[in-house]
């Protein structure tokens, strides 16, 4: 342990008590428990909402149950209790029981699942049967006499009885002993292997099983076809709204997001479709919208009107404190230097790669040039000498830019579209304009996986924070820019959907054109939105999804599951 | 991952009918009167469930959902329609 980590602590502390749902996550799958409790994860799936759905009569408050000296008098009556939160200390656990029946002298929980009786001879599955007894014992240790609980299954309305034996008492106290142990080592547990269990899984998406023990044996090595499991959705069903016409007003209407122009609607969107709201300048957007918004976790983010990323709202930041330590605690490790090689290294290759499938020919000495500056980033042995190496690609690479380029010739050909290098702030000719604004749609796609996932955005490996500059977004995007920004740009070009007339110039600086600007996102959006085959895991995935895989996996090694950080270069 | 449902309901008051509606308005497009086309994830599908259960009058009113394939599947390409065509809006990102 070096000099920064034991001063820079990274567990936490553990609660006193043990919420008996957490003995049950932690007997189904030791991981799951960590995610959801030292890390906060929580993402609801139909088996959980319809969990919920079930519950719902048990979860209002309702009945009171008797003190436990008071139970002799009050029988014979029988005591409905519901949502009755107790705890131990000798257990150490609390827990929030779905209903207490009470009847002679003894107590009966009775804890709501939404399934049906399980077909097995015990008629239970163990997790729940611990929950239970964890249950039990905390209402002894308060004085209730409780010989036996009860598993209710919503779905077959059956009713399992399950007798707190010693030997049960003993297991449960077994599981919370091998709890409190990983908890407090502070090491996130390795995933289930190839269990049935995870596609039921509602983090499974956040704990990519599969993947994670896939790249913890053979870091960045093709996966055969069909040997990982996908186990979240290929492309999301929610998209993203941006709103540029100067003026508008966006407001909220029941369980819409709705766009006014002067008064008249131009268009309305249902939130469960909305992914992300993008405002560009002076647009306005009501109170009431912002709310829900906030409510749904569905990120606002205001740019310049040029197209300047300038914040992003949305709520409450991630509650993994863990991983913002290990983040923190990064940059002064070496793993700051890894992550940098790699996202170099990555970025180099993958313009080399589109570079040679664009270009026609005369490019050879340019390839193999990219190909020398990629291997040097593989093995720089410090930030500055990456620096070196990254910035002499990126001129080689834009100085062979415009041989990619084939305007159509009823635009004028090349001459609308000269471009020799990159400059910026502001872009001097269109096709820098372009690039800068594909580059600033790809940072505020990063800035929001990345708050999705728990890091802290503007804290950053290769890029030193500057103010407002969400460096770590800016880190993660090198590798794709090439694959996606300059792609959509070269493509909006070949195609002809933006031509030489699409720019209004000013000052010396081109900016697009309203509706020009409108194709061009579209065109950035199905490229977001269009599917690719992973080249490490090798099943279908939209680049959209790829963007927050390649970040769950950057926190993974953070947190010390993964070797190395992740790669992302295209075959 | 998404499923295409055709959801119809026949609601006996006009109070719980405007409440259902507007409900409704939230997962899917109208298509006619009290008959929605919605796609819906399984998570969709229950949280439109949660919202709707305790508006309506349980002996009384009635809401079908009736799913008839996955989201952008052929099934759709063979409704036909007599009289006024059917459009169903299509989904992605917005740009005004």
């Amino acid at each position: 342990m070096n000099e920064a980590e034991s001063s820079f602590p990274v567990i936490l502390s553990l609660p006193d008590f043990i919420p008996a749902r957490m003995l049950n996550e932690f007997a189904y799958c030791p991981r799951l428990c960590y995610l959801e409790w030292a890390q906060q994860e929580w993402d609801d799936n139909e088996w959980t909402m319809d969990g919920n759905f079930q519950h719902r009569r048990v979860d209002r408050p309702s009945g009171d149950l008797p003190d436990a000296d008071e139970m002799e008098e009050q029988a014979p009556e029988a005591v409905h209790a519901r949502s009755v939160m107790l705890s131990a200390e000798g257990c150490g656990f609390i827990a929030k029981m779905d209903l207490i029946e009470a009847e002679a002298g003894a107590v009966l929980p009775v804890e709501y699942k939404r399934g049906s009786v399980p077909d097995n001879p015990e008629r239970s599955w163990e997790p729940e049967r611990v929950q239970l007894c964890a249950q039990a014992m905390i209402l002894r240790e308060n004085g209730y006499v409780c010989p036996t609980g009860v598993l209710y299954y919503a779905q077959s309305r059956q009713r399992v009885e399950i007798a707190i034996t010693d030997a049960l008492a003993a297991r449960t106290l077994e599981i919370a002993r091998e709890l409190r142990c990983v908890m407090q080592s502070g090491e996130t547990p390795r995933p289930l292997q190839d269990s049935p269990k995870c596609p039921g899984c509602s983090l499974a998406g956040i704990c990519l099983p599969d993947e994670i023990l896939h790249e913890a044996a053979h870091p960045n090595a093709e996966a055969e076809e069909d040997a990982i499991r996908r186990l979240y959705p290929a492309r999301d069903d929610a998209a993203p709204l941006y709103v540029q016409d100067q003026g508008a007003y966006v407001g909220k209407s029941n369980e819409e997001l709705v766009v006014k122009l002067k008064g008249t609607k131009v268009a309305d969107i249902r939130f469960i479709d909305l992914s992300h709201v993008c405002l560009y300048g002076n647009v306005q957007i009501s109170t009431q919208a912002i709310q829900e918004l906030l409510k749904r976790s569905i990120p606002l983010l205001y740019f310049s009107f040029g197209g300047w990323f300038n914040g992003i709202c949305g709520g409450m930041p991630h509650k993994n404190v863990e991983l913002r330590r290990r983040q923190y605690r990064a940059e002064y490790g070496k793993e700051s230097l890894e992550i940098a090689r790699v996202l170099v290294q990555n970025k180099i290759q993958n313009s080399r790669i589109l570079l040679r499938r664009n270009s026609a020919e005369g490019n050879e000495d340019a390839i193999e040039d990219l190909r020398r500056a990629e291997q040097q980033a593989g093995e720089a042995a410090n930030m500055e000498s990456l620096l070196g190496f990254e910035g002499n690609a990126a001129r080689i690479y834009f100085q062979h830019f415009s041989s990619m380029l084939k305007p159509k010739e009823s635009d004028g050909g090349l001459s609308g579209f000269d471009f020799t290098t990159r400059n910026r702030r502001p872009p001097r000719d269109p096709v820098n304009a372009m690039l800068s604004f594909a580059y600033s749609l790809l940072t505020k796609e990063f800035a929001i996986v990345l708050l999705r996932v728990g890091f802290d955005p503007f804290m950053g490996f290769y890029h030193q924070p500057r103010y407002g500059r969400p460096a770590l977004a800016l880190d993660m995007m090198e590798p794709f820019r090439p694959l996606i920004a300059d792609s959509v740009v070269i493509s909006v070009i070949n195609n002809g959907v933006i031509q030489s007339k699409d720019f209004v110039r000013s000052a010396g600086a081109f900016a697009l054109k309203p509706d020009a600007r409108k194709a061009f996102i579209m065109t950035y959006e199905r490229r977001m939105d269009s599917l690719i085959t992973h080249p490490i895991f090798n099943y279908r995935i939209s680049y959209r999804r790829v963007l927050e895989v390649q970040a769950r996996l950057l926190a993974r090694y953070l947190l010390g599951e993964l070797p190395t950080p992740p790669e992302f270069c295209t075959r | 991952m998404r499923r295409l449902y055709i959801v119809m309901y026949d609601i006996s008051h006009p109070k719980r009918l405007r409440k259902v509606f507007k409900i409704m308005r939230g997962f899917g497009d109208r298509i006619q009167l009290s008959v929605f086309r919605a796609e819906l994830t399984p998570k969709e599908r229950i949280q439109m469930m949660m919202k709707i259960n305790p508006v309506i009058h349980h002996n009384e009113d009635q809401v079908l959902m009736i799913p008839i394939g996955p989201a952008g599947g052929e099934i759709e390409k063979e409704i036909e329609a007599l009289g006024r065509p059917y459009e169903p809006c299509p989904h992605g990102a917005v740009v005004v």
